[in-house]
């Protein structure tokens, strides 16, 4: 029954407050909509609730190591968070899920979610990865290509603030970039190495949205790296120190945190979606929201499983999922545990502050018929860091006075590379909802079945072996790599579960991030994705929600939803 | 003292009791999770981090209460494994200390001591093949978790990591190069 009261309607309803939940509330509520945004965990207030932000290591008891009990409660988090962080990552066993095979679900239930612990790494995709799909024909054509984002790129780095330099490169397009983060001496070292030795591939500063000048009364960077605390001095970009507070002004925002949607509520008559059953996290009372529009944003996952529990006469199979391609296609970034070297070198170099940025080695591999490689199609980026040996990695021989100097000495150099690779669209690659199992709230708890296919497992073998003949061909000596590859999902990067594409009866969105079926449902989180790249994602996510926003305004302006 | 009545005074200061000392590995081994027995043990564990990070021109790790933090951690943080084969180790440290110098490590002289620990130390830090596979199966030695906590700990405390190393809350600025000074200490934390 509907009961449709001023108190519960809103012209627009975003589900999830993290990094593209918070642009579309921005963008939506900054175009004038009385906009509700619901986010199933706690509330988090930019700096006052960053807790541990100030904490020096002796401020832990157990300096910075999970307890036994904290171990037992997070099985799947735990290799994602300590005990700095642990506070923005869920408890495992409040929130189950069900893994076919291995798939780590790394999740931060809070306003803010995610944004408050990302990698901050922002590349474009280019249209080397648009066009992929159309060309090798794995998944569908992207409806969209790189002209119809590249403004929206802009619009939101402008926003974003993003230290980078500009590269000309065609696989990685150039955006609105702050100063760089430098490379240290190492990083240098290895970057002209790399430049003598190769002539497909190139070392560049990391894109990270660390703000290297203070821009709309946010930061500049401070240089501590403890960035998945929660930055006081708002030096990088999160939804709790930018997007919510630009809402919040608007005075079209009401925020309701502990708010799980359960399902999106269609109309028969009207035929479209007119509004949302939300669960209170702690009461456990249903209450149903109503507006004309409706983003979801509650991760590829979450998102996937909200459509599959909607089920009416007109979406048996879930909302708007005619095409059953609803939390099918599901995919991570393959990434490599790591490969590293040390130099024995450049002895009378150090740096001061502690650098929050990476290095970056663009995709080198299936750019042309040049860089062609027989064994898999698409590619990976490397991502890389150097530093000083300290007291955490030094040779510790003896003990004693001897032993206690050497704690002291800076080390060696050494640097780690880490292979970041695209992985293919995949129908067997899923979630699904398990009725028969449910959750404290009574939702069924999401099943999880995804794998590494052919493609990826020989990109994770070739990423291991370029990093490793790259660091000896720069002459850093005991180079290696940890063999044991992380499970899927371990990247955070999950996305595709409601893909974008031009035919409704193989996609669920079409090129302006509406359900090809519900007109006025409109999904931006990862779930779009009709490929991955190789790129972290997050950045294409907020561009193209700014982009469905903007659609999505002119369409409730001009009526038509 | 005899042997056997020095055991006994050692394993009742440990909490384990009499009954256990046929069967001490046994006894531990079969324990539960709980493990407040250790804070018993808290002046042999400061003296053991002290032999290993003395003090110098800068703190001790006895003076940076690097026990406290070996405590909290084992009792804590370590898995089962390890937390017996800590326990097991200073048991058996105690019996070695009282078979060879008739007395506990506390009371050891500063030679003692210093003998004591270099037979632990030369007898770790193996780090083949093998030492890994058994390190999984069995949880570290003894040793190595009493050095690398000891390490650890000793870094990451504040007299460690603002009096040994050289720490900054907020840094403000990142400068990629600068120049190695004489004597330049490392920084505390990446």
């Amino acid at each position: 029954m509907i009961n449709q009261t001023p108190k519960n309607t809103f012209d627009a309803i975003v589900v999830g407050s993290g990094i593209s939940g918070g642009w579309a509330a921005k963008e939506l509520t900054e175009g004038g909509l009385k906009t509700l945004l619901l986010e199933r965990g706690r509330n988090v207030q930019h700096i006052i609730d960053y807790t541990t932000a100030l904490k020096s290591p002796w401020d832990f008891k157990n300096r910075g190591h999970l307890s036994e009990k904290e171990l037992e409660e997070r099985p799947v988090q735990s290799s994602h968070c300590d005990d700095t962080n642990k506070h923005f990552y869920v408890n495992d066993k409040e929130h189950p899920y069900t893994q076919v095979n291995p798939y780590k679900w790394i999740r931060g239930y809070q306003v803010g979610g995610r944004s408050l612990t990302w990698g901050r790494q922002c590349y474009r995709l280019s249209d080397l990865d648009f066009e992929a799909n159309k060309k090798d024909g794995h998944g569908v054509d992207w409806p969209i290509r790189y002209n119809d984002l590249a403004k929206w790129y802009d619009y939101v780095e402008e926003y974003v603030g993003i230290s980078g330099r500009a590269e000309s490169l065609p696989q990685l397009p150039d955006g609105v970039f702050l100063p760089p983060i430098p490379m240290n001496a190492v990083e240098l070292h290895l970057q002209e190495k790399i430049k003598a030795a190769y002539s497909d591939r190139v070392i560049i500063n990391g894109r990270v949205a660390n703000l290297t000048e203070a821009k709309n009364g946010r930061g500049p960077c401070q240089y501590r790296n403890l960035c998945s605390r929660g930055c006081p001095f708002s030096g990088y970009f999160s939804s709790n120190s930018s997007t919510l507070l630009d809402a919040q002004e608007t005075g079209n925002l009401t925020l309701r945190a502990d708010s799980i949607v359960k399902e999106v509520i269609y109309d028969e008559t009207q035929k479209k979606a007119i509004g949302v059953v939300v669960i209170d996290a702690i009461t456990k009372v249903e209450t149903s929201y109503y507006a004309k529009i409706i983003f979801l944003n509650a991760s590829a996952i979450a998102t996937a499983a909200i459509l599959l529990n909607s089920v009416s006469p007109s979406f048996p199979n879930g909302l708007g999922n005619s095409s059953l391609q609803v939390g099918h296609n599901l995919m991570d970034h393959v990434v490599n545990e790591g490969s590293y070297g040390t130099f024995d070198g450049l002895q009378d170099k150090y740096y001061e502050g502690r650098s929050p940025g990476t290095i970056y080695i663009p995709r080198f591999q299936n750019l042309d018929t040049k860089t062609k490689k027989t064994d898999f199609v698409r590619g990976y980026g490397i991502q890389g860091k150097g530093d000083r040996e300290n007291w955490q990695s030094v040779d510790t021989v003896g003990f004693g006075a001897s032993l206690k100097a050497s704690l002291a000495t800076p080390g060696k150099w050494e640097i780690t590379l880490g292979g970041r690779g695209e992985s293919l669209p995949n129908y067997d690659n899923k979630i699904t909802l398990d009725p028969e199992n449910v959750d404290q709230w009574g939702l069924p708890i999401i099943k999880v079945d995804f794998k590494y296919r052919e493609n990826e497992l020989a990109m994770l073998e070739d990423m291991t072996k370029a990093s490793e003949e790259m660091l000896t061909k720069a002459g850093f000596k005991n180079v290696g790599s940890y063999r044991t590859y992380p499970a899927p999902g371990s990247a955070v990067h999950e996305m595709g579960t409601a893909r974008m594409g031009h035919d409704p009866k193989t996609s669920v969105l079409n090129k302006n991030n509406q359900m090809h079926d519900v007109k006025n449902v409109f999904i931006t989180d990862g779930s779009f994705m009709a490929s991955s790249g190789c790129q972290n994602p997050s950045l294409t996510y907020m561009a193209i929600t700014a982009r469905a926003c903007k659609y999505a305004l002119e369409l409730f302006k001009s009526d038509k939803l | 003292m005899n042997r056997r009545s020095a055991i006994k005074g050692i394993l009742a200061v440990a909490g384990l009791g009499y009954a256990s000392v046929i069967g001490v590995k046994y006894f531990i081994g079969q324990s539960n999770k709980d493990r407040r027995k250790l804070k018993a043990q808290a002046a042999l564990i400061a003296e053991l981090t002290n032999v290993i990070i003395p003090p110098t021109t800068t703190p001790g790790a006895k003076e940076a209460l690097v026990h406290e933090f070996i405590i909290s951690y084992m009792e804590d943080c370590s898995s089962m494994k390890e937390y017996n084969n800590f326990t097991n180790g200073l048991t058996e440290l105690q019996e070695n200390c009282v078979s060879n110098y008739n007395k506990y490590f506390e009371n050891c002289t500063a030679v003692q001591k210093n003998e004591i620990v270099k037979d632990l130390d030369s007898d770790s830090g193996s780090t083949g093949i093998i030492s890994k596979i058994s390190n999984k199966l069995q949880g570290r030695s003894f040793y190595d978790i009493l050095k690398s906590l000891t390490i650890e700990g000793y870094c990451t405390s504040e007299m460690g990591a603002t009096q040994h190393l050289v720490y900054q809350l907020i840094p403000g600025k990142y400068n990629a190069i600068t120049q190695l000074s004489k004597n330049q200490k490392s920084w505390a934390t990446k």
